[in-house]
């Protein structure tokens, strides 16, 4: 009987529903922060018996001219991708919220983009963006502009990323602010209008404040996506040409499984980390004080 | 009290009607037109590369019709490089994971919504904590697991690590709390067990919730890189994508046929999305509200 | 401050489906007028276009002589309170007042007096700072009525403001509402579902149901001549008692109950009677066989309902369908209201008396009244 009231309590079946889906993310979540943690702290190939070598590599870090390099471009492509995606999708979105013919049509549009792959969109704007055959190049020369080096060229090369990645990405933010939209309540707006705001007064004093919750989640979820770009490098341009557009992913990566220096590559994995911890907390005690929440 | 005709009075009401939808040409079209446009272009430029001839690809100006449509080149991709191969074994992984997902997580989101157990606010912090660190920090040591289980260059590292996710149990908690507990209790007291209240009565009123999970998983899944090409080796072991990289490794300069290959890694996406908008929708959404 | 006037203002959707119904009613400068009815009648979409938040899909509303066809809610000089509120919950209680001046960039000074001014009648001095959010009920209802008075708007509209408010508070802020109409004398649409409410705060009242207007009148006009049935049996709680009945040879039969009356030839009727019309004291009058089924006391008085022999007529404006009762044969429901010190037990059967000169009849088929009843009425 006693052994009964065990095996029912709801200790045991509480432990026993979540235990397969806490034990995966124990080996894989939780002992692989720690792990790294440790490897940072050695010297190692993950072949040989690693070496411990205490803050050597993060000491090395500062002193190591193509990690400032990275850095320094993942800054770049963040300060560039994160407002033209929010703001454009702020734009779309508002576009979009309206009961126009065919707005369907439109939305589905602007959301397609986001399903589809990293590579595949690389690919699709290899093609698109040819120096030589790509459609890119064509329409410019219609409207009198150059024809481009894109992926090729070194000043343009991380800027072709940040606008296919925009491409790839935008459609994120509008559902995201489509949602928000769409929960401002409609006595709001019509309260508004009878108090005699004209459209811009409506957008600039009621919708924008309304929004600074999606606004700030959007741009610290962009950030830290944005930090960790790596699939478009590594696929297009292998952080060229020469090291133009090599940013802090790729390098680790290369440090970890091209040169056998991981334990380096896991220093500067726990650097990034630290960088975009902070950085969160940046933006959200900066939201704090200037987001308006609904209660 | 009038007496006006009724037809009189429909006619009137069908005239003012038309005078408002003029109204649905909007400037906004202006707007709209544009952007959709940029949206589409890639994709709609990728189709028509892919049934062209490589003649054709070599064009300038571009050829933006093609002459004729080249279907198989298509099969030409099926037969240059294993390209069946990849799909298989990206739907066995991708299929894998989201059942994994969809069961694991729904059983420990059900206790961490429903059960009080001992450590349960601890765990669910620490499951909570997984989802803040960066795929970068934990990918080096991962490897290193999955290698000791002898899983690498094996569909099995791809699936095993992925079996149970923390956003799949975050979101299943938070959606299986918004239910009303009275169905639960009322289940149990008719003599339920717990594991019975999840699979008979909380289970079959989540559907929503499970579905925007396995459609969000899926995308993921099917759509991963990185992680596939740390721990897959040979090509007859590779997912879509590493397997597209390997093809444009490899025929670079014959776009046609790489635009095909293109074009068919994205159709099992892009057929989801389009059956299952709504739910593709509402998992973004639901992420955002998270933040 | 300007007259409002609905010039056969028709609002239909998808063609046949009429919310308004070619309403025409001209409210004069200054009035408090009330638009009354249950859901669905149409007054909150005779509100919305008279705020331009809806277009009329025929007819017209002039403001002081202005047709506002195509005139969009910022420029109509209207101010709206809201059944929720609508207040701006991310600005604080002072912002959320000065929102329409600044919109209209009224100087500050002018912002500031005018705010204070408001916020000084409304006792709202100490909470300019807050947010909504920290509100109580009452409180962002007096802001949603203060945002309203500072815009010294021409005409104020408002969309049931007390529905949200605990039933004391309610009784207290009709009391606000009708001081400061007092004062400001500004003209006034208040739109609402409770009759009670209407009778105490308009000065005229309109009856609407199914997107028409069933009578326009002063609050004892339309209790004491009600045009049709569905006014007399909306207007009045507990609602007038309604039997079906006939007119022949001089007087009107109904049930059991028979009263003499002058002229009329012979006709199908529904007799209304108000529940305060009858009465245990039956001499002289025409009677009626009463059983009594259930007693409600409340103090002074006591509401007993029970039945009599005949059947019921429905005017349109009941809530709900009537509720099938244990009760023998076919007999028709009626509730009366006596002074408490006669109260009746349940199961009682008991004579009542009812006033002839208190008594309504309406035409069967139409439900308009008939002129000659009513006598109180006619008085």
């Amino acid at each position: 009987m006693q052994a009964r009231k065990v095996l029912q309590s709801d200790h045991v079946t509480g432990w026993a529903l979540a235990f397969p889906a806490v034990f995966l993310i124990v080996i894989f979540g939780i002992v692989p922060i720690i792990w790294s943690a440790i490897l940072s702290f050695q010297r190692t190939n993950l072949i040989a018996p690693p070496v411990w070598v205490g803050l050597e590599n993060y000491r090395a870090l500062p002193k190591d001219p193509l990690f400032k390099t990275s850095v320094a471009h993942s800054i770049v492509y963040t300060v560039l991708f994160v407002p033209v995606s929010v703001a454009g999708g702020l734009f779309t979105a508002v576009a979009l919220n309206r009961k126009i013919r065919g707005v369907r049509f439109y939305r589905t549009a602007v959301f397609v983009p986001v399903v589809v792959s990293t590579i595949a969109t690389a690919i699709m704007f290899l093609w698109l963006f040819d120096p030589n055959f790509g459609l890119a190049n064509w329409l410019l020369g219609k409207v009198g502009l150059g024809p481009y080096g894109f992926f090729d060229s070194v000043n343009g090369a991380l800027y072709s990323i940040v606008g296919m990645t925009v491409w790839g990405w935008i459609g994120f933010d509008v559902i995201i602010y489509l949602a928000a939209l769409q929960g401002i309540p409609q006595e709001l707006v019509e309260a508004a209008e009878i108090d005699g705001a004209g459209k811009w007064g409506l957008f600039r004093s009621v919708t924008v404040p309304l929004l600074g919750p999606a606004t700030l989640f959007l741009v610290v979820w962009s950030t830290i996506n944005a930090l960790q770009l790596f699939d478009e490098v590594y696929f297009l341009t292998h952080g060229g040409p020469g090291t133009a557009t090599y940013v802090v992913v790729f390098y680790l990566y290369n440090l970890a499984f091209s040169q056998g220096i991981a334990g380096y590559a896991a220093a500067m994995a726990y650097v990034l980390f630290a960088a975009i911890l902070a950085l969160t907390v940046v933006q959200l005690l900066i939201g704090k004080r200037t987001v308006y929440y609904a209660s | 009290m009038t007496d006006r005709p009724i037809a009189a009075t429909a006619h009137e009401v069908e005239h003012v009607r038309k005078r408002e939808r003029r109204f649905l040409f909007s400037p906004w079209h202006l707007v709209l037109i544009p952007i959709a446009i940029a949206m589409l272009i890639p994709l709609v430029w990728m189709l028509v590369t892919s049934v062209q001839t490589l003649n054709e690809t070599r064009q300038y100006p571009p050829t933006l019709v093609p002459h004729s449509i080249q279907w198989h080149n298509y099969s030409d991709v099926l037969r240059l490089a294993p390209f069946g191969r990849w799909f298989l074994n990206t739907t066995i992984v991708t299929v894998t994971v989201v059942i994994g997902n969809l069961l694991f997580c729904s059983l420990a989101g059900y206790a961490f919504a429903r059960i009080k157990f001992f450590g349960r606010e601890v765990v669910f912090v620490l499951v909570l904590a997984t989802l803040m660190i960066p795929f970068q920090v934990v990918m080096i040591p991962t490897f290193l697991i999955v290698r000791r289980l002898g899983l690498i260059d094996t569909l099995g590292a791809l699936i095993v690590p992925n079996l149970a996710g923390a956003f799949g149990i975050f979101l299943l908690r938070q959606f299986f709390r918004t239910l009303p507990v009275e169905l639960e209790e009322a289940a149990r007291i008719d003599g339920a067990s717990r594991i019975g209240v999840l699979f008979k009565i909380v289970l079959p009123l989540s559907g929503p919730a499970l579905a925007t999970l396995a459609v969000i998983t899926f995308l993921w899944t099917w759509n991963d890189f990185l992680w596939p090409l740390i721990t897959i080796y040979s090509p007859s072991n590779y997912t879509l994508q590493l397997g597209l990289t390997t093809f444009q490794g490899a025929h670079a300069t014959i776009t046609n046929l790489l635009m095909a290959a293109n074009v068919m890694s994205m159709i099992p996406v892009l057929l989801l999305f389009f059956v299952a908008q709504r739910y593709f929708i509402r998992g973004i959404a639901t992420t955002g509200l998270k933040g | 401050m300007a007259d409002i006037t609905f010039d056969h203002v028709t609002k239909a959707f998808s063609g046949t489906v009429f919310a308004l119904d070619d309403l025409t009613l001209h409210v004069p400068d200054g009035e408090f007028l009330i638009l009354v009815g249950p859901s669905g009648c149409g007054k909150t979409t005779a509100l919305r276009i008279v705020a331009g938040l809806e277009r009329p899909t025929m007819g017209e509303v002039r403001i002081g002589d202005l047709s506002m066809n195509g005139v969009s809610p910022r420029d109509r000089d209207i101010a709206m309170v809201f059944q929720n509120y609508a207040l701006y919950p991310h600005m604080t209680v002072f912002r959320n007042l000065a929102f329409g001046l600044k919109e209209r960039r009224t100087p500050k000074d002018e912002i500031k007096r005018r705010v204070g001014e408001v916020s000084a009648m409304l006792g709202l001095d100490e909470l300019l700072k807050r947010r909504p959010a920290q509100l109580s009920g009452g409180q962002r209802q007096r802001v949603a009525m203060g945002r309203a008075l500072v815009r010294e708007p021409k005409a104020f509209l408002m969309d049931e403001p007390l529905s949200n408010l605990d039933a004391k508070l309610r009784v207290q802020m009709r009391a606000e509402l009708k001081r400061i109409h007092q004062q400001l004398g500004i003209t006034t649409i208040y739109v609402t579902h409770d009759q009670v409410e209407a009778m105490t705060l308009g000065e005229r009242v309109v009856v609407m149901s199914a997107g028409k207007a069933q009578q326009i009148g002063t609050p004892q006009e339309v209790y004491r001549k009600p045009a049709n049935l569905f006014v007399a049996g909306f207007i009045g709680s507990p609602s007038m008692n309604l039997l079906r009945g006939s007119v022949s040879g001089g007087r009107v039969v109904a049930g059991d109950l028979t009263i003499p009356h002058g002229d009329v030839g012979t006709q199908d009727v529904v007799v209304g009677i108000r529940p305060e019309c009858f009465t245990p004291s039956t001499d002289g009058r025409p009677t009626v066989e009463f059983q009594v089924d259930v007693v409600e006391p409340l103090g002074e008085q006591v509401v007993v309902h029970g039945s009599v022999a005949g059947s019921n007529a429905q005017s349109g404006a009941e809530e709900f369908e009537e509720l099938p009762m244990a009760v023998e044969g076919s007999r028709a429901l009626v509730t009366a209201v006596f002074e408490s010190a006669r109260e009746p037990s349940p199961g009682d059967r008991m004579r009542l008396g009812v006033m002839p000169e208190r008594i309504y009849l309406f035409d069967a088929h139409t439900g308009d009244v008939i002129e000659s009843s009513g006598g109180w009425a006619s008085s």
